[in-house]
């Protein structure tokens, strides 16, 4: 008779029904005359049919219609026409045969490659400035550096959230309990992430504001005062609400970040 | 068949893989267990495989192939968020894949009490399973591929794959007999 360790890596393929004769044959033998064995394939047997039982009702949910969409919007789309600016997604009718057999020019394969080194640049950048300015400017320029990367990132990978889904992952990766600022609804919701600063995680909200990227960083910690820093093209507002530090970035002009860091404020008091 | 007037993935090729798309979204789910990133995972999986689509062999599994993409990149993802994330640690899953299944007799009263688990149970159930085996089992029992495709789409040895399962289910069979228990 076989001993157990000879049977060990037979029995789920015995359970599944993908073994050869002379092995089920064996595992049989073995199970008539051990009771350890025969309780593993019995116990193992007994999940597998529940599952099995149960296979429809755990196939759902189903993915949202408008995820359905996006991945079939991506089958339509020309391979090189998918760093566009707009990072929504919609389908393209007027892509042409003639768009998509478009040999990749030295344009479309330097562009990637001239992004890249852009971030490169801005983030050490960002680091420069560690050694020479204060640290709101820090915190401002590797969060300017980030809402341009995420962006950039969210121009490829097209992602487009509910603020329900944002609210939700906000409970769920922060346990922050939040309705989402949407500003009087002059704010496109694009999408969250969580980004990395410093030795945390931190809260990446994206918007767009009349077309404009734009981002609401939360911090899980109170450790700046308010102030407006101007870097690196951007304007970075920077306030505390309870124990969470919130900077807006944008490029847009100073009075229009002042009055959207003034509704956002009353928004998330 | 070349799609006439759009992409460079044919008509037949897009609506096979789009029909997994549901089947992806769900084990995207198990994966991250947020919504929202369970999305963008499908999404980043259905761009790379459309962008790749010359490199699928015709005549194999598609679905395995997409579910080899997915999985693919959520070992990408973790690993660039390594420093936010808990790293399976491969030694000490297959150690605990190693070590023996209950040994007590399954009794039959026990094994007809698991016959009432409603699917919001299991699925509770498989969810608190950990990560290893959680994928091996829902692939293997409810996504229905065979141990090579699994053990391509996670990477690891066809053995391991079986030993996971295994260890999976009985993971499974112990916490919903408690869970019967205490609710009985």
């Amino acid at each position: 008779m076989p001993d157990c360790k000879i049977i060990d890596p037979l029995v789920t393929p015995y359970v599944d029904g993908h073994i050869g004769d002379a092995d089920r044959r064996a595992v049989d033998e073995h199970l008539r005359v051990c009771p350890p064995c025969d309780s593993r394939v019995h116990a193992e047997r007994t999940v597998r049919d529940l599952i099995h039982t149960r296979k429809s009702a755990l196939a759902s949910p189903c993915a949202p219609d408008a995820l359905h969409a996006r991945c079939a919007a991506f089958a339509r789309r020309a391979p090189d026409a998918r760093l566009h600016s707009d990072d929504r997604l919609k389908p393209r009718p007027w892509t042409t045969a003639r768009d998509v057999s478009r040999p990749i020019t030295w344009r479309s394969r330097l562009a990637p490659l001239a992004l890249a080194a852009s971030l490169v640049l801005i983030v050490g950048a960002a680091f420069l400035y560690q050694l020479t300015a204060s640290s709101s400017r820090v915190l401002a320029a590797e969060l300017a550096a980030d809402h341009v990367k995420c962006f950039a990132l969210n121009g490829v990978l097209r992602t487009h959230d509910e603020p329900a889904a944002v609210e939700s992952s906000m409970l769920s990766g922060f346990g922050w309990q939040m309705r989402l600022p949407l500003a009087a609804n002059e704010l496109e919701l694009v999408g969250a992430r969580p980004c990395l600063y410093g030795e945390g995680k931190i809260a990446h909200i994206m918007y767009r504001h009349r077309g404009e990227p734009m981002s609401l960083f939360m911090l899980p910690k109170a450790i700046r005062r308010q102030e407006l820093v101007q870097v690196l093209g951007h304007k970075a507002a920077i306030w505390c609400v309870g124990d969470r530090t919130f900077v807006l970035v944008t490029r847009e002009p100073r009075s229009e970040v002042d009055r959207l860091t003034s509704t956002l404020q009353a928004q998330l008091r | 068949m070349a799609r006439q007037g759009l992409g460079s993935v044919s008509q037949a090729f897009e609506a096979e893989a789009l029909a997994s798309l549901d089947s992806l979204y769900r084990t995207a789910l198990r994966l991250t267990g947020v919504p929202a990133d369970a999305e963008d995972l499908v999404q980043e999986t259905y761009l790379k495989a459309f962008r790749a689509a010359d490199t699928f062999k015709p005549g194999t599994n598609l679905r395995a192939w997409l579910f080899t993409i997915l999985h693919n990149t959520a070992r990408n993802r973790a690993r660039d968020r390594a420093r936010d994330t808990v790293a399976v640690d491969s030694e000490v899953v297959d150690r605990a894949a190693e070590a023996p299944g209950p040994r007590g007799r399954a009794e039959t009263p026990e094994t007809l009490l698991l016959n009432d688990v409603l699917a919001p149970e299991l699925q509770a159930a498989i969810d608190t399973l950990p990560e290893a085996f959680r994928q091996a089992v829902w692939l293997r029992d409810v996504e229905e591929f065979s141990y090579a495709e699994i053990a391509e789409m996670l990477s690891i040895p066809a053995g391991t794959v079986m030993s996971r399962i295994s260890r999976g289910r009985h993971m499974l069979f112990e916490r919903l007999n408690h869970l019967r228990t205490v609710n009985a």
